[in-house]
């Protein structure tokens, strides 16, 4: 069964204009690594807002269709009970600060303080996501004194400590260098390999061909594509939707178009490597 | 710190609470003025051993100087009595008035003195952290934390938008109607800017479980000692003779 | 969808993070008034914005709030905790009878807000400090005695007037910040609506 399983989602804030979201459907299963894509404005966030049912409880505002956490329809959970089965980490890493608390530490802590997790406990578990996310310099900072992606880091680490069963994560990079970006992917990849179910806003593309699982393409509010990483990436019509794809999988429809055919569209430098390889190979035996 | 010093300031807060309303108390207990005046020098005093002398100094002048001059010049001159102790022209100070505003300066004095060492040898983090084990709701430890936080932030972006309003030519300075014109564009980002962040705020508070249900836990704890019992009951001595010794006398 | 107004209500998450805010108002507010050097206090603010779209109770919290802060620099403020709970309580109640729409209504509701605090006040003025309050507003008091009035009507005069200028001035700056306001976040406040410009149509 689905985890998350989004029917006819059309959804409309009380104070815009149009419908953001329309008749989108989509099942989640456990476990698997969704990524989410689309140009600015397509909605994306405001579905991760319908997932952790922020719409309809906090936005207010009628949802039409359905959204079932665990088969049970999001306008009947409650959104404090949400909280343990769904962690979201949003896009403005400048509000995520609880506002109380004196230092990096203690602002991580404050997730499980709430859920009455025991002293000793947090204490061990804060440490070891500062440490998974080696942030141990930061510790006994001020949160408000963080630079922008030190925050996005430590709002990272103040949801994942909590351990929630699904992770909603939308753009948790666009604070961050190239290096410190591949470190976040590997932390959310292990939090997959922990048997989370991750749903990740993302523009980099070459990442999301590394990682996801299964993409989402949107567009004015509505899913235009979605399927298994590997089809949507070197699908053409992708590139029509508004869609970025990697560089080789644009390298392959290239050589594609121009009688080069590699047999398949590659989406990292690896698949690219081999598949050229492959080519050259056949070619010879051909010739 | 010296063993005085952390002696005070590790008791727990009921029992510097205990302390201060002691001495509160005993000024309205103890008939006349003298003693009631006495409690301020008293707070000064614990005050010094807290290591806090000063600030507890500066702060006790700002909040009663003047209140207690303008009570004594108020009801020297207007409060009805006979005894006329010094006259001019229509103006005469009285012996009824300045009795008078002996007994009730001497109370003001003695209540605030008290309340002011309280709130300078205890950390508010402490004060809401006991309050909260006496049952008091996250949400107001939560308003109290916050605004303490937020209160220097704001601060800092009002001297940002003065300034960024300087050059955009709003005057400051000059006429009063220029510096009452010049009170709304620095007053109104300040506002708008801090409401347009609460309700992404309110989403943080909802990913970190703040309005789950059931018990919360608090990293930052205050422990009684064995102290804090020797203190109490010092104090439930002293107040009981007090009692007796005003039944007797 | 309906609005559940009330005590049980209003304590929302976003109302709850708007307390701190008008506390720091109430604050910062006064702090410019003094480095600008005008002759007024200003120092309900921010009670009077967060009751105007927080509602009477989260308006008295505010109040509240302030004071305790306050006290803990000056103890004798505590005194006077009960005058801004009436500035947020009954600037709550103006708001939801739809007082903060027009500005002669604001100048309407700052006459009786000013009335309910002059109230409130003078008696723990009077009973407390025995008239004074140890600022220049005294020296009123003080001319009025001299003038052969009794303390009360001294003290609710003197109070009076202050409170006149004070609060017309404070609601009407309150109110033209409120409506700049954006709908989107006023649309979330349970007396938000009331600011939100209807759209032609
Ligand atoms: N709280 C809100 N109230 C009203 N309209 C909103 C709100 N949040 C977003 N919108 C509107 O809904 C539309 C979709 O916005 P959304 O934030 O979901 O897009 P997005 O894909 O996440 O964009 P971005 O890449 O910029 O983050 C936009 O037109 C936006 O203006
Ligand atoms: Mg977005």
């Amino acid at each position: 069964m689905s985890i998350i399983s989004i029917k006819n989602l059309t959804y409309q804030y009380p104070t815009s204009e149009e419908d953001v979201l329309r008749d989108i459907s989509v099942e989640f299963e456990s476990g698997k690594f969704y990524a989410v894509i689309g140009a600015n404005g397509a909605g994306k966030t405001s579905l991760c807002n319908a997932i952790r049912g922020f719409i309809p409880h906090f936005y207010n505002g009628e949802l039409q269709g359905d959204v079932l956490i665990e088969g049970r329809d999001i306008r009947e959970w409650e959104l404090g009970e949400l909280s343990t089965k769904i962690g979201y980490v949003f896009q403005n890493p400048f509000t995520q600060i609880s506002g109380v608390k004196d230092t990096v530490f203690d602002e991580i802590s404050f997730g499980l303080e709430n859920l009455g997790v025991e002293e000793s406990e947090i204490r061990s578990r804060v440490a070891d996501i500062i440490q998974l996310l080696e942030i141990g310099h930061l510790q006994e900072k001020n949160p408000f004194e963080l630079s922008g992606g030190q925050k996005q880091r430590v709002a990272l680490a103040s949801i994942i400590v909590m351990e929630p069963e699904i992770l909603v994560i939308d753009e948790p990079t666009s604070q961050l260098d190239p290096q410190s970006t591949e470190a976040i992917f590997s932390i959310i990849e292990l939090m997959q390999k922990k048997g989370k179910t991750i749903i990740l806003v993302e523009h980099k593309i070459e990442l999301i061909a590394e990682y996801a699982d299964y993409i989402i393409v949107m567009k004015d509010g509505k899913a235009v594509l979605q399927g298994n990483a590997d089809d949507v990436l070197s699908n053409e019509q992708a590139i029509e939707l508004g869609c970025a794809l990697p560089q080789y999988a644009l390298f392959g429809i290239e050589m594609k178009e121009n009688g080069m055919d590699l047999g398949t569209i590659p989406l990292t430098e690896k698949k690219a490597i081999s598949a050229v390889q492959h080519l050259l190979e056949k070619r010879r035996v051909t010739s | 710190m010296n063993k005085i010093q952390q002696f005070i300031v590790n008791l727990y807060p009921t029992t510097k609470f205990l302390i201060v309303l002691f001495l509160a108390l005993s000024a309205f207990i103890t008939p006349g003025y003298i003693w009631s005046y006495l409690v301020l020098p008293i707070c000064m005093f614990l005050a010094y051993l807290a290591g806090c002398f000063k600030e507890f100094s500066n702060l006790a002048i700002k909040a009663l100087l003047l209140i207690v001059l303008f009570i004594f010049l108020l009801q020297a001159f207007f409060y009805p009595g006979q005894e006329i102790l010094w006259q001019w022209g229509i103006f005469s100070v009285k012996q009824e008035g300045i009795q008078f505003a002996l007994s009730l300066t001497s109370k003001i004095v003695a209540v605030a003195s008290s309340l002011l060492l309280f709130f300078r040898i205890t950390k508010v983090k402490d004060l809401v952290s006991s309050l909260e084990k006496l049952g008091l709701s996250p949400k107001v430890t939560f308003i109290f934390l916050s605004t303490l936080q937020i209160i220097p932030e704001m601060q800092k972006s009002t001297h940002v938008i003065m300034d960024a309003q300087k050059t955009r030519g709003v005057e400051t300075e000059g006429k009063l109607m220029t510096r009452v014109k010049a009170f709304v564009p620095i007053l109104s980002p300040l506002v708008l800017g801090s409401i347009a962040s609460t309700e992404e705020r309110v989403l943080t508070l909802e990913s970190r479980a703040f309005s789950a249900k059931g018990n919360k836990t608090s990293l930052y704890q205050v422990n009684k000692t064995k102290h804090d019992l020797k203190v109490r009951i010092l104090l439930l001595i002293l107040f009981i003779l007090l009692i007796v010794w005003r039944v007797l006398s | 969808m309906k609005i559940k107004r009330g005590v049980k209500h209003d304590f929302t998450l976003i109302a709850i993070l708007l307390i701190p805010i008008g506390v720091a108002i109430n604050f910062v507010g006064a702090q410019i008034v003094n480095l600008l050097k005008l002759p007024v206090y200003l120092d309900t603010m921010g009670t009077a914005l967060t009751a105007m779209i927080g509602g009477p109770w989260i308006g008295m919290a505010t109040g509240i709030f302030s004071n305790l802060v306050k006290s803990l620099l000056n103890p004798v403020s505590l005194a006077f905790t009960p005058v801004q709970m009436a500035v947020g309580l009954t600037i709550g109640l103006l708001s939801m009878a739809g007082m903060f729409t027009k500005v002669w209504k604001v100048l309407v509701a700052a006459v009786i807000v000013s009335l309910a605090t002059t109230i409130v006040a003078s008696p723990i003025q009077v009973l407390m400090f025995g008239g004074a309050t140890g600022n220049s507003s005294d020296a009123l008091v003080a001319t009025f005695l001299a003038s052969g009035q009794q303390m009360w009507t001294a003290v609710f005069s003197t109070k009076i007037i202050n409170e006149l200028i004070d609060k017309s001035i404070c609601l009407l700056i309150a109110y033209f910040i409120v409506i700049k306001m954006s709908p989107r976040y006023l649309s979330k406040l349970n007396y938000g609506s009331i600011f939100i410009k209807k759209k032609a149509s």
